[in-house]
């Protein structure tokens, strides 16, 4: 026989009672018998104590109150659980929607019904009422309620904490790295191919090259440490650069830095190669920038990519440009009037090209123009558009108003218009930063991405295995999809499953739902809602056939967002 | 006096199995190789409702089994081929009742009763063991299924819907 199971409160078995009565009966009875008789009933009460029969207590939930899944418009001053037979509480938490857990105290039983006070007023989102009771039998059975107050739990917001002193780092790498290749190859290329006395602007352009230098491998190294979440003090360690090196930003640094060699070699190397290295250098600015990042990983690649190249491209012709001109007017104006025309001749479409392909950029990303406020990418956006409004308006003016009397020799506007490219040059670094900003902020595109990939899980078992996906894979309003399969891969055509999830840690006992058979192979549940992120036991009960079930279970994680 | 004693003592083990909420066999150990009355007890409808059908599947080597009819319930029986040959009496067996239905009946939630069968327990099953019988107790269009069966090592107490089951003693 096999033995009788025993609340956890302590509370005894309704058939140990009487078990119990029934050998205290007999004790008396036998008060003034033999030995062996009193042996026997010795072992009786032994054995009816010790091993007091099967318990068969099964209480099935009936009603709730809230129904289960209900949306309410303000907390409930009371729960109630209707089981179809007698029950005592034994444990009965309130989990909140940020996954806090209240224990229910005070509660009143009404013949199956259990009324349980609401102790708090409750905020909005999803909360689960779990219990776990026991019958009078002494089995104890458990469940969950789900109802919503408000409306069903967004995600919450996880609170990941941020190492500003990393991001610091990584921002700062990201700007000087920007300005290598924009300022310095950009530079390289106007001082080849545009400049007429390639001294002017020479030092800056050298200097920005080899910021560039230092910066493009520190950045690597940097996206290392973000990419482990370790600290900056852990710089040097391998592991870093192992994981930076299996990063896609390992090809933009590379790229990089072959552009900022060819740019240095263009500057100084045999005045041969000087325009072929220049123009080299200045693709691989767009090549380096198309290798990684947001926007070159966005769908379709084969826009995007193209795009990013060209935006970059043309972002270090105009603004590498800037310095070197700016320079050259101020003291050598007479030999700075054939740059300023070729430069000025050449900008528009560049600017065409950098406009264009920018806004298709941010079209892509951003989606629907309310990400452009609500989110951090669109507010970097915002900003980026503001100065480039400030900036594609003095450039206009330098270009319409200024640009003919400068190049006749205007010596006024030629000052004028130096102080006007060293403000462009401002809010083109301006620009670079806000860019470099945007490592931090992944666009709206991404971020829905990342939101609605599915949570999936193979459970394999001898007899039976599955796939199940929980989409979108964090807490909130999910869907599940089930596929099941025997254990050799042969087809399970299953009569009813049931999805089963229970998270015991936070004190949620089984939400069950039974799936549904859309026809296409799969087992749905839809409208189910996960409470709260963490790591969930689901279960499948795969009924076979009306005599076979077969339950398997693993456990699954539950992103927070 | 001895024999009072050893009664009430019965009583009190029997008692122990009194009180249930699950659908059970009322004897719960028989020795292989001989015949067997099993009498399913249902204590109670699906969550409340009343019960219309009970159905109870034949394990193998559980043979010539006999249902008894029950007034107001229409009884049916499912037969098929058994997994081996089975000898009882001199006759060589190889098809026979694989399920038993009892339903069109209406047995309300807050009353009790049984639905009885008689079968041979083969004399080559493996006494020790447990058999079970699972049964699906339908109540209108709710339905409960009394047919787990513990994984090797699993507590059958921790099972919330245990199929009814008897332990196999060695042949007498």
């Amino acid at each position: 026989m096999i033995s009788c199971w025993r609340a956890p409160s302590g509370r005894a078995n309704h058939s140990c009672y009487d078990g119990m009565n029934a050998a205290q009966s007999s004790t008396t009875i036998h008060l003034h018998t033999g030995p062996l008789v009193w042996l026997v009933a010795a072992v009786m009460a032994i054995a009816v104590l010790a091993v007091p029969g099967r318990a068969f207590a099964h209480a099935a939930l009936v009603a709730t109150d809230p129904a289960d899944g209900a949306v309410l418009a303000q907390g409930p001053l009371q729960f109630s659980l209707t089981f179809s037979e007698p029950v005592s509480p034994l444990v009965l938490t309130l989990v909140r929607p940020d996954g806090t857990q209240l224990p229910l105290t005070s509660y009143r039983l009404d013949g199956q019904t259990l009324a349980i006070d609401n102790p708090e007023r409750l905020k909005s989102g999803t909360h689960v009422l779990s219990w776990r009771v026991v019958s009078e039998d002494g089995h104890p059975v458990g469940g969950s309620t789900l109802f919503s107050i408000g409306a069903p739990s967004a995600a919450p917001v996880a609170g990941e904490p941020v190492d500003w002193t990393l991001r610091t780092a990584i921002w700062a790498a990201r700007l000087l790295l920007y300005a290598g290749l924009f300022l310095g190859v950009g530079g390289a290329f106007a001082l080849a191919w545009l400049a007429k006395d390639r001294r002017c602007g020479q030092r800056f352009v050298a200097a920005a090259l080899l910021f560039g230098l230092v910066a493009a491998p520190v950045s690597l190294g940097l996206q290392g440490l973000d990419g482990l979440g370790a600290p900056l003090a852990r710089f040097a360690a391998p592991a870093v650069w192992k994981t930076a090196l299996e990063t896609s930003f390992i090809w933009t640094v590379l790229i990089g830095l072959i552009a900022l060699g060819l740019a240095l070699l263009s500057l100084a190397g045999p005045p041969g190669l000087r325009k072929l290295a220049a123009s080299v250098a200045l693709l691989g600015v767009g090549g380096a920038l198309a290798a990684s990042g947001h926007a070159s990983s966005a769908e379709p690649q084969w826009l995007t990519r193209p795009l990013v190249f060209l935006h970059g491209t043309a972002i270090a012709f105009w603004a590498g440009a800037l310095a070197p001109l700016g320079l050259a007017l101020r003291r050598r104006p007479a030999e700075a009037r054939a740059f300023l025309r070729r430069f000025s001749r050449a900008i528009l479409p560049v600017v065409v090209v950098l406009a264009a392909s920018g806004i298709v950029l941010a079209v892509i990303q951003v989606q629907a123009p309310a990400a452009l406020v609500h989110t951090a990418y669109g507010r970097l956006l915002l900003l980026k558009l503001a100065l480039l409004l400030f900036l594609f308006t003095l450039a206009a003016v330098n270009r319409w108003t200024l640009t003919a009397p400068a190049e006749a020799g205007d010596t006024e506007v030629q000052r004028r218009l130096v102080r006007s490219i060293g403000i462009e040059m401002l809010i083109a670094l301006a620009i670079f930063g806000v860019a470099a900003g945007w490592r931090f902020t992944p666009p709206p595109r991404a971020l829905a991405i990342a939101a609605a990939q599915p949570v999936s899980i193979h459970i394999h078992t001898l007899q039976a295995m599955a796939d199940l996906s929980i989409t979108p894979g964090h807490a909130g309003q999910v869907a599940a999809s089930v596929v099941i399969m025997t254990g050799d891969f042969g087809p399970l055509d299953a009569k009813e499953v049931t999805l089963v999830l229970s998270k015991p840690d936070s004190g949620i006992e089984p939400i069950r739902r039974p799936a549904r058979k859309p026809g296409d192979g799969t087992w749905r549940v839809d409208n189910l809602v996960i409470p709260i992120p963490g790591r969930w036991n689901a279960r499948l009960d795969i009924l076979v056939s009306d005599f076979e079930m077969m339950k398997i279970e693993a456990p699954i994680d539950i992103r927070s967002d | 006096m001895k024999k009072y004693l050893l009664a009430a003592g019965a009583l009190c083990v029997l008692g122990t199995n009194a009180a249930f909420a699950h659908i059970t066999l009322e004897t719960q150990e028989a020795p292989v190789g001989s015949t067997y009355k099993a009498v399913l007890r249902v204590p109670h409808g699906c969550e409340g409702k009343a019960t219309t059908a009970v159905r109870v599947q034949i394990p193998e080597g559980v043979i010539a089994v006999k249902p008894m009819p029950k007034p107001g319930w229409t009884l049916q029986t499912k037969k098929g081929k058994y997994e081996k040959s089975y000898q009882l009496y001199g006759e060589t067996l190889t098809t026979g009742v694989k399920e038993v239905d009892w339903s069109g009946g209406n047995l309300p939630d807050e009353f009790y009763d049984e639905f009885v069968f008689r079968a041979s327990l083969a004399a080559d099953l493996p006494a020790g063991q447990t058999l079970y019988f699972p049964v699906v107790q339908e109540c209108g269009d709710a339905t409960d299924r009394w047919i787990e069966i513990p994984a090797a090592g699993q507590n059958e107490d921790a099972l919330e819907t245990p199929a009814p089951s008897i332990k196999l003693l060695p042949k007498k």
